[in-house]
């Protein structure tokens, strides 16, 4: 009965956020375009799409999550028959759905182009996931902490902690040999490391998901 | 089996500043309780945790049977809230709202909600971002109206209105009574509103509950007593007054626990009775918190 | 049906007085006939926009004077007893003379002369007095 509730509030979220959902939308659109381009527009397309996508994952957790406290339409949604717990569960869904547009976009478009265009050889098929995953995790410890801490303050400190740290999540890929090692081959090939480094990024969102509802769970003071 | 739609038993909550102290309260089902106190008093703090927003540091807190805050669900189900600083979505209309609620929750009437509409002069396709403050406040309510609930619990429904828009809610109101099944938790610091609509009251001030008892039966406690007192004439202290305001021969006695006796006993002093008047809330409200203040200083 | 009585807030006398008095008044006036049902405590209650208590109360003091018969499950209504008009009536000029009384004696007036302000109120032409019972 209550999932229904759940379900409510995502659509609720979805539509009061009609125009961020637009707006990712037509990134990812753009997205797709630009990277029709050869070259170096397809470079900068691309690069511009993904900074795109850490401003949205910043931005984000401010209109879903911290609007419902600044503008104090929390208690309302917190008389209705929720625990905080499925509250923060329809924050994560709604939120998520909001960041997976244009992340899929650019995933899809990106695995498109290498099928296609072979824009890179196919090899670095695994690679690229691995790296996609990347502002996934960010975009879901930002998310997190911003509905755990409640405040502008947290989402601004975990933005620039994140957003900073990137680089250092690829440089470090970059040094696993068997990851890197793979890339100019004309196949995909999945070898053990691979597969091991793609799961614990998934193993990484779940543990901060868990972490976060529980943290949700054991609030006292709710409102 | 004691029906009781709300029951708190010795709750207590700290904060930093202020501290709720063993809170004890009772509404049996069908009745309308005011919760009478002073702004910081504790009236919200005490709302937030029967509706299981806040969760008690100590003590039982039932609602509708359900204890809170771990069934709080199962409670809000049928229990319709809304507070002051409670504000729908600005982008949104009226209708919207109205929807919402209405795919939550299945006992939405939408023939109400159409009366209520008219009543209170609202128009559903308006953004609330349009609305004044009292159109806020009147939707707030229709959509906690229009559902039914067994439970209305509302934190200052009527702050802030004009006269008009008071009557349209007290109205509202006071035909949830006709069923004798339904019953609601208002606070106010709204005395005549409390003093007209309550079947009980309960004053609380400081993290603490003062009073709580039966609306005739609190008010028939209270009197005034004018007095004329000959020069000379020393009034004592008599039990069930709580004060004594004297100036040259005329004082005013305030008894919070009058019989008929406490007259008879000045008389027999020496000092004559003048008047005696019955209380108007207000005047009970602040004598009662200034009478309590003073105590626990004591 | 609505009952509309006026309760004011600024009358210091508590409600369920001036509730029992507007029902003394419809009966004495003849609105409220012996032997008629009234309304229900709860639907008086919603109607005057009151709490139950209150009502209850009222009722509660109307049925001890004898004014209204409660019977369980079957609801109120006004006293069958012959002359509860009249009675009523009476009730209202004793309490308008002890009033005169009252302030006859914070003015300082001697008996005599509020018997004799009370003739020259009789003496009064009796389109003045409104309606005569």
């Amino acid at each position: 009965m209550n999932r229904s509730i759940i379900g409510q509030l995502v659509l609720k979220d979805w539509r009061l956020n009609r125009v961020l959902i637009s707006l990712t939308l037509a990134i990812g659109l753009v997205a797709l375009l630009v990277t029709q381009f050869g070259g170096l527009a397809r470079l900068i397309g691309i690069v511009w799409f993904f900074v795109a996508l850490c401003i949205l994952g910043s931005m984000l957790p401010g209109s879903v999550i911290l609007n419902e406290r600044k503008k104090q339409t929390l208690a309302f949604i917190m008389s209705l028959p929720v625990t905080s717990v499925q509250y923060s569960i329809a924050k994560m869904l709604s939120i998520w759905g909001l960041f997976l547009v244009p992340w899929l976009t650019l995933l899809i478009s990106a695995l498109v182009l290498i099928e296609t265009r072979h824009v890179v050889p196919q090899g670095a098929v695994p690679m690229v996931l691995i790296l996609a995953m990347l502002p996934l995790i960010g975009f879901c410890l930002i998310s997190s902490t911003t509905l755990v801490g409640e405040s502008e303050g947290w989402l601004v400190a975990a933005s620039i902690v994140v957003n900073s740290s990137y680089w250092l999540g690829w440089f470090l890929l970059a040094r696993i040999p068997s990851l890197s090692a793979n890339w100019n081959r004309p196949a995909a090939v999945w070898n053990s490391t691979e597969i091991i480094v793609l799961c614990s990024e998934l193993g990484a969102i779940a543990f901060i998901v868990a972490v976060t509802l529980f943290l949700q769970s054991r609030k006292r003071d709710f409102i | 089996m004691t029906d009781l739609a709300i029951q708190l038993s010795g709750v207590s909550k700290k904060y930093r500043y202020f501290t709720l102290d063993k809170i004890d309260l009772e509404l049996p089902r069908g009745q309308i309780m005011g919760l009478i106190g002073a702004n910081g008093a504790g009236k919200s703090t005490t709302i937030r945790i029967l509706m299981g927003l806040v969760h008690q540091d100590s003590g039982e807190a039932r609602v509708l049977g359900h204890r809170m805050p771990a069934e709080q669900v199962a409670a809000k189900w049928d229990i319709g809230f809304a507070s002051e600083d409670m504000r729908l979505y600005d982008s949104m209309t009226l209708a919207w709202h109205m929807n919402f609620i209405r795919s939550i929750y299945s006992g939405w009437d939408a023939a109400h909600a159409q009366l209520l509409l008219k009543r209170f002069g609202l128009r559903a396709d308006q953004t609330i971002k349009g609305l004044s403050h009292g159109q806020r406040v009147k939707s707030a309510l229709l959509l906690v109206l229009a559902r039914k609930p067994k439970l209305l619990v509302l934190d200052e429904p009527t702050t802030g209105l004009d006269p008009v828009a008071r009557h349209e809610i007290l109205r509202e109101l006071t035909d949830v009574m006709a069923d004798e099944g339904r019953s609601i938790l208002f606070s106010s610091h709204n005395t005549q509103d409390v003093e007209q609509i309550s079947d009980r009251i309960t004053f609380i001030d400081r993290g603490r509950i003062i009073d709580s008892m039966d609306k005739e039966a609190y008010l028939d406690r209270w009197r005034r007593l004018r007095l004329e007192v000959p020069s000379g004439i020393d009034l004592p202290a008599l039990p069930g007054i709580i004060g004594v305001q004297q100036r040259g021969r005329l004082a005013v006695a305030t008894a919070n626990a009058f019989v008929p006796d406490l007259a008879n006993a000045y008389e027999r002093t020496g000092a004559r009775v003048q008047h005696i008047e019955h209380m108007t809330l207000e005047e009970i409200f602040v004598a009662n918190v200034e009478h309590s203040r003073e105590e626990v200083k004591a | 049906m609505l009952y509309s009585f006026t309760l004011s807030q600024t009358d210091k006398r508590p409600m369920y007085l001036q509730i029992m008095e507007q029902i003394k008044q419809r009966i004495a006036v003849g609105d409220w006939v012996e032997g008629q049902p009234i309304p229900s405590i709860r639907q008086l209650a919603v109607d005057l926009q009151v709490s139950v208590i209150t009502v209850k109360r009222a009722y509660y003091e109307l049925e001890r004077e004898g004014i209204i018969v409660t019977h369980h499950g079957k609801g109120s209504r006004v006293s069958a007893t012959t002359g509860l008009r009249a009675r009523l009536r009476e009730q209202e000029l004793q309490q308008h003379l002890e009033r005169a009384t009252r302030i006859a004696a914070e003015l300082g007036m001697s008996p005599e002369e509020l018997e004799d302000r009370l003739q020259e109120a009789g003496n009064q032409p009796a389109k003045k007095k409104g309606e005569l019972v």
